[in-house]
Parts: structure tokens; C-alpha cells; sequence
């Protein structure tokens, strides 16, 4: 690990440089971010935290390249994200990213198991593999005996948890998570956050969004993010 | 992504909504199963047509008369002068009548065929026992007959009725001979006639020396029309006709009426092949319907598959090979359908089945051909679509 502060500074795995995103609906343009910009550095644990509508899971799906910005510049790990062909950009995001969606996301009429075990299948890992990698992500977050539910036989909570599961079966470099406790009671909140600040500890950099500013006391690192635009100046890369 | 893997993908996916799966594979299996019979009994029927162009005997003109009230018949003379004609290699003068052939109790009606040793050789007969008509015979007007295989086993007569004697009506006949079978059906059965000299259906039961028909073997296939027009020459001349004059006779080329008929028969199964796969296409749109509608349905799916790192390309390898295990399925059961009922249709026309390999394969490579081509526009959409915009879809 490299000692806060010695120089010179890692370069950030995540850069936003005065990102704006612009909804155009009916002529009604809405400006879902504003001159965003934000450096995360590799290792990091950043909550976003904000209220509804403020615009953090448009933050989060440019930061994850699902979504581009309508002006300003992104560079993920380095790469000029606005420079990458739409192949690029999925391969970006097989090998660096794992998310973590508001609303899930998961396969329909898909086993727990092979939900968890779709981004390997589109890494190239062989099926054994992915049987065990998955597996063991689902058993970390206490699923073990949930594989083959598919997720309309399973609690909003326990959908969370594959999702989670799905987000770092990977073992990616950057965990991007969209209210990851949203669904879930105290205790297997508490878990999931355990989740995650076991893998901040060996190295993952994790960007967290939440409106709850208990849950961001996990994190190393606050922002807060309010009508589109970043509140804590100082906080701009 | 494997081959192996899209397929699992695509199956288990077939596999969630079966019914589905059954309807859209429904029209392509209807398609090739109407193409694999049709074709089938087309070449069927055109095989048939062969065989009996081979049994007609090689290089056969049928000379017969037109009739009318000036017109003379073809008499025993005029086959004599034909078979002087360069390039003729034999002649078969035909006096044909209808008869009752007895043996014991049993009795047939069947055609007694006049004729000579010739006849064999024009008409491409095969002797099975004993012997066929000699010249002697034929010119001493002998009571003997040889019977064709269906009118023998028609009377119960095997390889022991040689020399044997039957009626024909009313006058004893000696069996000399049974013929092999040509293999035919029903009417006109080039097997069910009894040959007996000329001279003796002339003498005992038509009378006169007129012929009614003269079979002529063409000493080569590409001396056809040259030999046709000698006879034509030499038959007006014979006849007495003015130049002006429309022939009373006819000299006729079976084996171009069976050739046409064959490649008529071809071309109608090309035509019936054609409007098969008519059906086969709209089969093919089906698919392409369905695949639209679930792109369309599946869109949420195809953003989340693409937010976890799936490629354009392996997106468009899941639709498209979802699309064309539809198809070849279909193509499998139509191919399976279609050879059944044209084995069916074979069975009950009398010409057996006949597997052909090209048929299948062909059958195999045009399902497949329409599972690419009307599973890649929607694999396309949905390779093409923008992951958030998916993931967003309601
Ligand atoms: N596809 C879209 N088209 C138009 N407007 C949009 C679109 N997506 C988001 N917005 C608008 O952008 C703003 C930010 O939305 P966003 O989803 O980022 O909020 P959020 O902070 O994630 O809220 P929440 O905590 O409720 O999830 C909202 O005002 C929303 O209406
Ligand atoms: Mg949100």
C-alpha cells in the first residue's frame, strides 16, 4: 500500500473533470449534474451522499461508463473514457468495475448462481470456475443455501445481496455501489458494509451511494452531492 | 464466449417458455417438411418416368396409321421394306387384338400380341423361361405363345408351363416361353400380353395381312430423326401419297415423348419445391417476429448483461444463436416430417422411397440459412442497444 500522502500521488482510477449531464425531455432540459468534478484514488472508500434526485445515480453510471457525459472529461484508470468504441468500453467495464444497482438489476428466471456468475461467463472463465467463484461470492454474503433461487423466489434483501455478490465476483478494482443497504435491516446492512470494507482493506477502491449519512460513516472519504452539483468544494480534484 | 455456452444460453432460454419456442419453430417446420416430400415424390415421379424409359427398349419409332377413308393400312410388306432402311437394326410388325386366355379353370382377358422374333429387341423384352419367338415359328404361323410375367402369374402358371398348352380364345396354344417383368402398373402393364406369331392372330383372329403397329429399332440414339424421315420418305412413296397429301401413318419417338415428360416432371418439382419454400420464408419471418418481440421484452436483460461487460458481439452471438437453434430445430422435425410422408406418398404410388442425402442436407443448409437471415436484424437491434437506455426500459 502506498502511504497516504507520500508523493508522488497515484494517479486516480477515477477522474471527473467539470462533468455535466443534461436530460432533454420535451424541449424541459434537466442539468442532472453540474461541473462535476471528483478524483478518487486507487484504494479509496468514497461515499456520495445526497438526497433523492440529486443526481447521484447519473454520477454513478458515468463513473461506471453505462452512460456518457454530455460535456466535460472522464478518464477511468487513466483511459479517456469519451475516446473508447462501445466494445472498449464493455471491456473497461468487465475488467475494472463491479456495480452494485439501486434497483438490482438482476437476470430474470436466472439462478442466484448464474446471475453471480454472468460477468465471468463474459470474461472468458471456464464453467467450473464460475460455478466456484460464484458460489463463493454468494456463501460471503451468506447465500449459500439461496444458489439456485431464482430472484422472484427471493426477499428484496436477498436480491440485494446477489446483486452485491454479482458486483464482486470479479474481484474488480473499482466497486461502484447504488444504495447497497437500501433494502436491507440493520444486521444485514451491517453485513454488506462489512462486505465492502473487507474488500476496501485489501486494496479495492470502493464509491458508495447513499442518502443515509450513518451508512457513509463506513466510507474514508464524503462527498455530498446536492441538485447536480459537489457542496464540498475543497473536495474537487 | 463459446460456441458451447451460447447454446446453453439459447436453450435454456427456449427451454423457460416452450410453447412459445413451439409455435415459431411451427412454420419452419412446416416449411421443410413441404419441401423435403415434395421434392421427394417429385423425384419419385421423375425416376419412375425414367425406369420406364429404359424398359421402353433403346432407340424405339412406333410407326402406326392415322387412319382415315383414302388411308392405307401398314401392311407386313411395308415393315419388310423399313427394315431395308440404312441405320434400322430391326423390325417388329405388331397385329395386337384382345383375347381370353384359359388354362384349366382359370381365364384372363388380356391383349394377344402378333409378332415376330424382332419384337424382343425392339421392345427390350427379356425371355425368364424357356424360349422366345424364332423366325421358323413366326413364319410357319405356329400355335405358340409366350407369356408376359403378369398375364402367367395371373394364371397361375410358373416355369413348368412350358410346353404346356393353353387356350386362347377357344384355340390350344403351346407355351414356349415366360417373359421377365418390366415392372409397370395397372393400365397399359407392358407385362400383361400374350405373343403369339403374327401370322397366327392374322389367320385365326383379325384376318387379312394389314399390321397394326411397326416397332422399329434405331441402330444408334443420334440417328433418330434421320431414320425418321427415311421412314416417312419411303412409307409416302410406298403409299402412293401426292407431295401435298398429310401422311397416313405416324412414325412416332416414344422415348422424346418420356423425355419430355421427365423434364416436365423436373421442372414441376422444381416449381413445387419453389412454392414450398414460399412457406418456408414466411417460417423464417415468424422467427423473425418473435426475436423482435423478445429483444423488445428482453431489453432490461440485454442492459444488464451489457452493464456486467457483454460486448455488442456477444449479445448478437446470443440472439443469433437463439434464433438458429429455432430454426434447425424446426429444420430437424421438417426434414424428419418430410421424409416421412414422401416414403408415405412413394408406398402408395408404387415407386418405393428413396433417401437422398442432398435433399436433407439441402434442407439442413436452407433452415440454417434462414435462421441467419431473419435472426440477424433483431440480434442487431439488440447488440445495438445503448446500456443505460436498456437498463432503464420498463
Ligand atoms: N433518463 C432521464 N431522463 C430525464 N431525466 C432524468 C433521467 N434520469 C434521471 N433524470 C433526472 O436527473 C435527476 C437526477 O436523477 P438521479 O437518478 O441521478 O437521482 P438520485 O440522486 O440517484 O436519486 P435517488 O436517491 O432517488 O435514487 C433527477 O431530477 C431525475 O429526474
Ligand atoms: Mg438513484
Amino acid at each position: 500500500m502506498i502511504p497516504i500522502g507520500a508523493a508522488p500521488a497515484p494517479p486516480p482510477i477515477v477522474a471527473l473533470d467539470r462533468v455535466s449531464r443534461t436530460y432533454a425531455m420535451d424541449g424541459v432540459r434537466v442539468e442532472a449534474l453540474r461541473d462535476v468534478s471528483l478524483a478518487v484514488a486507487p484504494g479509496e472508500f468514497v461515499a456520495i451522499i445526497g438526497p433523492s434526485g440529486s443526481g447521484k445515480s447519473t454520477m454513478m453510471n458515468i463513473i461506471g461508463c453505462l452512460d456518457r457525459p454530455s460535456a466535460g472529461a472522464y478518464r477511468l484508470a487513466g483511459m479517456p473514457v469519451a475516446e473508447l468504441s462501445d466494445d472498449g468500453l464493455a471491456r473497461l467495464r468487465s475488467r475494472t468495475i463491479g456495480f452494485v444497482f439501486q434497483s438490482y438489476n438482476l437476470l430474470p428466471r436466472t439462478t442466484a448462481l448464474e446471475n453471480v456468475a454472468t460477468p465471468l461467463l463474459y470474461q472468458g472463465v471456464g464453467r467450473r470456475e464460475r460455478t466456484k467463484r460464484a458460489t463463493a461470492a454468494l456463501e460471503r454474503l451468506g447465500l449459500g443455501d439461496r444458489l439456485h433461487h431464482e430472484p422472484n423466489q427471493l426477499s428484496g434483501g436477498q436480491q440485494q445481496r446477489v446483486a452485491v455478490a454479482r458486483a464482486i465476483v470479479t474481484d474488480p478494482a473499482l466497486i461502484l455501489a447504488d444504495e447497497p443497504t437500501g433494502n436491507l435491516d440493520t444486521a444485514s446492512g451491517r453485513d454488506v458494509l462489512a462486505v465492502l470494507r473487507e474488500l476496501h482493506s485489501t486494496g479495492r477502491t470502493i464509491v458508495l451511494i447513499t442518502h443515509n449519512a450513518e451508512v457513509a460513516t463506513a466510507a474514508t472519504r464524503q462527498v455530498h452531492i446536492r441538485d447536480g452539483q459537489l457542496t464540498d468544494g475543497w473536495m474537487a480534484a | 464466449m463459446n460456441l458451447l455456452e451460447l447454446l446453453r444460453l439459447a436453450v435454456s432460454r427456449l427451454r423457460t417458455s416452450r410453447l412459445r419456442a413451439a409455435l415459431t419453430m411451427l412454420g419452419v417446420v412446416i416449411g421443410v417438411a413441404s419441401v423435403v416430400a415434395l421434392v421427394g415424390v417429385g423425384q419419385g415421379t421423375t425416376s419412375n418416368i425414367t425406369s420406364r424409359l429404359a424398359s421402353l427398349g433403346t432407340n424405339l419409332l412406333t410407326i402406326s396409321p392415322t387412319g382415315g377413308s383414302t388411308a392405307k393400312p401398314l401392311t407386313l410388306e411395308d415393315a419388310a421394306a423399313v427394315a431395308t432402311i440404312d441405320g434400322v437394326a430391326a423390325v417388329a410388325p405388331e397385329l395386337q387384338t384382345s383375347g381370353t386366355v384359359a388354362v384349366g379353370t382359370q381365364n384372363e382377358t388380356t391383349s394377344i400380341v402378333g409378332t415376330n422374333a424382332a419384337y424382343a429387341d425392339v421392345r427390350a423384352y427379356d425371355v425368364w423361361q424357356g424360349s422366345f419367338l424364332t423366325d421358323p415359328t413366326v413364319d410357319s404361323g405356329l400355335r405358340v405363345a409366350v407369356l408376359g410375367a403378369t398375364t402367367a402369374s395371373n394364371l397361375n402358371l410358373d416355369a413348368s408351363a412350358i410346353g404346356s398348352t393353353i387356350s386362347i380364345n377357344g384355340l390350344p396354344f403351346r407355351v414356349i416361353g415366360i417373359l421377365q417383368p418390366k415392372g409397370g402398373s395397372g393400365f397399359n402393364n407392358p407385362d400383361d400380353e400374350v405373343l403369339v406369331p403374327l401370322a397366327a392372330v392374322s389367320k385365326y383372329f383379325v384376318g387379312g395381312d394389314t399390321v397394326r403397329t411397326i416397332g422399329v429399332s434405331v441402330a444408334s440414339g443420334d440417328r433418330m430423326t434421320e431414320v425418321t424421315n427415311a421412314i416417312t420418305a419411303l412409307l409416302r412413296s410406298r403409299h402412293e401419297l401426292a407431295a401435298t397429301a398429310t401422311a397416313d401413318f405416324s412414325v412416332f419417338n416414344q422415348t422424346q415423348l418420356l423425355d419430355a415428360a421427365s423434364s416436365i416432371s423436373t421442372t414441376l418439382t422444381l416449381l413445387l419445391g419453389g412454392i414450398a419454400s414460399i412457406s418456408l420464408v414466411v417460417g423464417g419471418i415468424g422467427i423473425m417476429n418473435i426475436m423482435l418481440v423478445s429483444v423488445r421484452e428482453r431489453t432490461r436483460e440485454i442492459g444488464i448483461r451489457k452493464a456486467v461487460g457483454a460486448r455488442g458481439r456477444d449479445i448478437l452471438a446470443q440472439f443469433l444463436i437463439e434464433a438458429l437453434t429455432l430454426s434447425l430445430l424446426g429444420g430437424v422435425i421438417g426434414i424428419v416430417i418430410g421424409l416421412g410422408v414422401s416414403a408415405l406418398i412413394g408406398q402408395l404410388a408404387g415407386w418405393g422411397f428413396q433417401f437422398n442425402p442432398t435433399t436433407v442436407a439441402a434442407a439442413v443448409l436452407f433452415s440454417l440459412a434462414v435462421g441467419v437471415v431473419f435472426g440477424v436484424w433483431p440480434a442487431r437491434q439488440a447488440a445495438r442497444l445503448d446500456p443505460i437506455n436498456a437498463l432503464r426500459y420498463e
